[in-house]
């Protein structure tokens, strides 16, 4: 069942379970195909073999001269975009739920993204020149400052407190939002509106870089605090027997949880319910440790989100509904499904 | 991954083998550290522990009585660095404890604490390898000794049988000996226990408490178990503390303090202290109320 | 006994009395602010020639009256939701009631060609009756049953949907979508006097019936058993009290959109005055919400003139701070 690898005269050591193993590779074969099919799809068909070879940058055995344009313009950067931000928007959600101990915690529903959004929305309507250089730090101040203002009014409560305080002011930041979008300058509002819908319809290379290294960052920071994640499921005073700095640990895993939320809002906006759902289905996959559960969320949310944004742009073609929508439509009802089956 | 294959292999073999010689290589220590409050008081609002003064014996059973209240579970868990003292200070080797890193003290004291909850999903040997938690790092993550380490506490705790079961599908007793084997494993020269046989029954009870005697005596662990039931407290007792409201009010072997004074005093009952000629067990017997018609 | 006798003549006299202030205040305020005498004689001595009298009369006046209707059902509806769910925390936007009567307007008024406007306030009803029977369902089958917090994150759920439905049928419809807009949001810039008027007869139903029912509101806000010893048919009440709840939120969805928070605060503050006897709780909440709708309309006019807040912004930039509030000081 388990496997372990030593390596350097035992300076290397892990643990690996098959079955993790195996289903961790079938995810990452099942995202690529689904990449494979969003590079195809849309609008303007594309054959498989066409997309295949533009990737690869083969030029002469390509049959339709449109297919390296529409591949490297906007499906790419805009799938890469999907994918990272997916990946983002579960880790998020998966340390938040394993941080807050409550299975219902996610970004969106306790204020985070909205933070960010706030701040992104500002900064458009506001000051629209700074947008470019800004964007993703104001997003990251505006999660912290939500996150920072939700802890100081949850004083000592539990869990509870902390979902019910997020979902209040998750409303008092929307009617802030609708108040900056319907009263600003209409220009501003619109470009503002299209990105609060949570769309990858606008991504181009720049996004994809920042999502890419954010992401590959992050997850280093997330998996490396794998472990602790499991020990401090056992409780406090366990976690505290066996060495775990609580304070240093429960801060460096919020900031993770923001920082990742706060970047994927700031390219994306903000979608709803995929770091509700993304840990839970890949629990439903496999029990196994939090190395694993974590490496199967990001990739579950990566799938999420990039199917998301493949129906979102075929389905009513040519019109093109936001990611954020299709996630929500997707995401409540299923969101509804855990209230009823998990305790919380 | 040629010459890493065999070694895999080679150690999985460990699951069969369970006779002494690898107890004694893994476990060398002699050493013992020593674990002390001074002036210490603790509270959440009010204090509870009141200013005490407390050696823990090294390499003993040393077990905390007390009524409700008296401040025996913060004590423990103040020890533990649960929670921080109002005033005062713990020592662990005579170096104070909040000011060592916190990994450092978990390879030399560990805790149990009350009540412990296993997530949904944990096999027995995950949750005995969580034990191994101090003395891992990102690199290193499931080295040899962490593998034997983790199979001589699942044989100490016989549970070895059980190694592949999910945690929730024990019996209480079974569920506890995991947490004990998880504890055995981190190998640790100080042992703190918070009720640990609260809701067993009496021979688990028991049995518990032989394994914990065991570790004592024949590992040199020092062990800090706090305990409700008193018989059971002063037959297994090196050292016995009693408290009362936040204080100390006796220590010692059983012999010297297990009396019907301090019996009524620390626990407001009135009771009868008789000695068991057999094992030299004292046994505490509480007296009934008048009106009780005795029979001869 | 001494907070009886004033709870009765003075405290309602009292209420009446802020009342009819905060209906001339909303009268007189606006691009154009019109002096009390002037607003005065437009009742007693109406001249349709002059401007004054018109705006007063034509525009001033329907939206006043809507305001008050509007937010003496909101704050009766969320009133009456709170005892019957023994939740503080229950408001029928929060359930998801608000977002559910607005799709079925919407979706209405798109399919439906001729769409009459006496259906209205029925379409919102209906809509109403079936998010809240859904969220009331899921959050039953939860683990914990109906919870505060299984209430709240089912309501969430419902209403997160229903948005996406809405924002959907945005982008595939955009004319009917316009003309919604601001509708949407809540507010009672578009509103409609006709629309008024077929909603009296249910707001009046609505009305009545809670302050009928009013007495076994107290009894089921204590808890069922005791009600149940008190010879209250809980089923039968329940369902009663859920119909008023219903109709008076449709009626609101109605007349001025979804418009969140008076439902929550309202009662609130209401109880904070009153007390705990429903007898009370509901005329004070139809005074106190009409008031409270007025004062901010009133300011929702003239923040930024001379445009117009829609209210139902300024609704929840007041209110969620309230709920804020209550969550911190109220759940353990």
């Amino acid at each position: 069942m388990t496997m372990s690898i030593r390596l350097c005269k035992q300076k290397i050591s892990f643990q690996v379970t098959k079955i993790a193993a195996i289903y961790t590779t079938c995810l990452l074969l099942a995202l690529i195909a689904v990449f494979m099919f969003s590079l195809i799809s849309g609008s303007y068909q594309l054959s498989l073999v066409d997309s295949f070879f533009s990737l690869i940058q083969q030029q002469q055995w390509i049959t339709d001269s449109q297919a390296t344009l529409i591949i490297w313009e906007f499906r790419l950067p805009r799938s890469l975009v999907a994918i990272f931000s997916g990946a983002l928007f579960a880790l998020s959600g998966t340390l938040l739920q394993s941080l807050t101990r409550n299975p219902l915690a996610d970004p969106s529903l306790v204020g985070i993204s909205q933070g960010a959004a706030l701040a992104v929305v500002t900064l458009t309507i506001l000051f629209p020149d700074y947008i470019d250089d800004w964007r993703e730090i104001s997003a990251f101040i505006g999660a912290i400052a939500v996150a920072g203002i939700i802890q100081l009014l949850r004083g000592k409560g539990n869990s509870l407190k902390f979902i019910l305080l997020g979902v209040g002011v998750a409303a008092f930041i929307s009617a802030l939002i609708s108040t900056l979008l319907t009263y600003g300058k209409l220009q501003s509002a619109m470009s503002a509106l299209s990105w609060l819908a949570g769309s990858t319809n606008t991504s181009n290379w720049h996004d994809v870089n920042a999502l890419g290294s954010a992401c590959i960052v992050l997850m280093l920071l997330a998996i490396s605090q794998a472990r602790t994640m499991i020990v401090i499921s056992l409780g406090d005073e366990v976690a505290v027997g066996l060495g775990v700095n609580l304070r240093k640990t429960m801060l460096l895993q919020l900031a993770t949880s923001v920082a990742a939320a706060a970047i994927a809002t700031a390219i994306v906006g903000p979608l709803g319910f995929i770091g509700l759902l993304a840990p839970h289905l890949a629990r439903k996959i496999t029990h196994n440790g939090p190395a694993n559960h974590l490496l199967l969320s990001t990739l579950v949310g990566a799938i999420l989100v990039l199917s998301a944004d493949i129906i979102g742009r075929t389905l009513f073609a040519p019109t093109q509904l936001a990611a954020g929508l299709v996630t929500s439509l997707v995401g409540a009802p299923l969101f509804a499904y855990l209230l009823i089956k998990k305790q919380f | 991954m040629k010459n890493f294959v065999p070694i895999a292999l080679k150690l999985t073999n460990l699951d069969t083998n369970n006779k002494t010689p690898k107890r004694m290589t893994i476990n060398k220590k002699i050493s013992h550290s020593t674990l002390t409050a001074k002036n210490l008081v603790v509270g959440y609002t009010t204090p509870v522990v009141k200013g005490i003064d407390l050696e823990i014996q090294p390499g003993k059973m040393n077990i905390l009585i007390g009524s409700n209240g008296c401040g025996k579970s913060t004590l423990l868990k103040c020890l533990a660095r649960v929670l921080i003292p109002i005033s005062g200070e713990v020592l662990l080797n005579d170096q104070n404890i909040h000011s060592q890193p916190a990994k450092q003290v978990a390879k030399i004291m560990a805790l149990l604490p009350q009540g412990p909850i296993a997530p949904e999903g944990l096999s027995v040997k995950e949750l005995v390898a969580q034990g191994r938690y101090p003395h891992q790092s990102f690199l290193k993550q499931w080295s040899i000794e962490d593998e034997a380490a983790v199979m001589q506490a699942m044989q100490q705790a016989n549970i070895t049988e059980l190694a592949d079961s999910a945690i929730a599908e024990l019996s209480g007793g079974q569920r506890q000996r995991c947490w004990i084997a998880m504890v055995l494993a981190q190998q640790t020269d100080i042992i703190l226990l918070d009720e640990p046989t609260t809701y067993l029954d009496l021979k688990v009870q028991v049995d518990l408490l032989e394994l914990l005697t065991e570790m004592a005596h024949q590992h040199q662990r020092t062990l800090v178990i706090v305990l409700h039931e008193l018989n059971i407290a002063a037959a297994y007792a090196d050292h016995l503390i009693m408290m009362k409201e936040g204080k100390i009010y006796a220590q010692g072997t059983a012999q010297d303090v297990f009396n019907a004074e301090n019996i009524a005093s620390v626990f407001g009952l009135n009771a009868k202290v008789i000695t068991d000629l057999e094992s030299n067990t004292l046994i505490c017997i509480p007296i009934k109320k008048r009106g009780h018609k005795e029979s001869l | 006994m001494k907070r009886q006798q004033w709870l009765g003549a003075t405290g309602i006299s009292l209420m009446c009395l802020l009342l009819i202030v905060a209906l001339v205040i909303h009268l007189s305020i606006g691009t154009k602010v019109i002096s009390i005498s002037d607003i005065l004689h437009s009742f007693y001595t109406y001249n349709e020639d002059n401007f004054d009298h018109l705006i007063i009369q034509e525009l001033r006046l329907p939206r006043a009256m809507i305001a008050i209707c509007v937010g003496a059902c909101l704050a009766v509806a969320g009133a009456l939701m709170q005892g019957v769910t023994r939740n503080p925390l229950s408001d029928p936007s929060l359930l998801g009631m608000m977002t559910g009567g607005a799709l079925a307007v919407v979706y209405w008024s798109t399919f439906v060609t001729n769409a009459s406007l006496i259906w209205l306030p029925v379409v919102a009803a209906v809509g109403a009756l079936i998010s809240a029977s859904i969220v009331w369902n899921i959050a039953a089958r939860t683990h914990g049953g109906i919870t505060p917090l299984s209430l709240i994150l089912s309501g969430a759920a419902f209403t997160a949907f229903s948005g996406a439905l809405l924002a959907i049928h945005h982008l595939l419809d955009e004319q009917t979508f316009e003309e919604m807009r601001t509708w949407l949001v809540g507010s009672l810039l578009a509103s409609n006097i006709e629309t008024l008027y077929w909603c009296i007869p249910w707001i009046v139903v609505g009305l009545i019936g809670a302050i009928v029912l009013a007495p076994s509101v107290t009894a089921l806000s204590m808890g069922e058993e005791i009600a149940t010893g008190l010879g209250i048919n809980i089923r039968r009440r329940k369902w009663q009290l859920l119909m008023c709840i219903v109709i008076l939120t449709s009626a609101a969805i109605a007349l001025a959109g979804p418009l969140g928070f008076i439902g929550l605060v309202i009662p609130h503050v209401v109880r904070f005055i009153v007390g705990a006897d429903y007898r009370w709780i509901i005329p004070y909440s139809i005074l106190l919400g009409a008031v409270y709708l007025l004062s901010i309309d009133s300011l929702a006019r003239w923040l930024i003139q001379p445009q117009e807040i829609a209210t139902g912004l300024i609704t929840i930039l007041m209110g969620a701070p309230l709920f804020i509030w209550l969550v911190k000081v109220k759940v353990r």
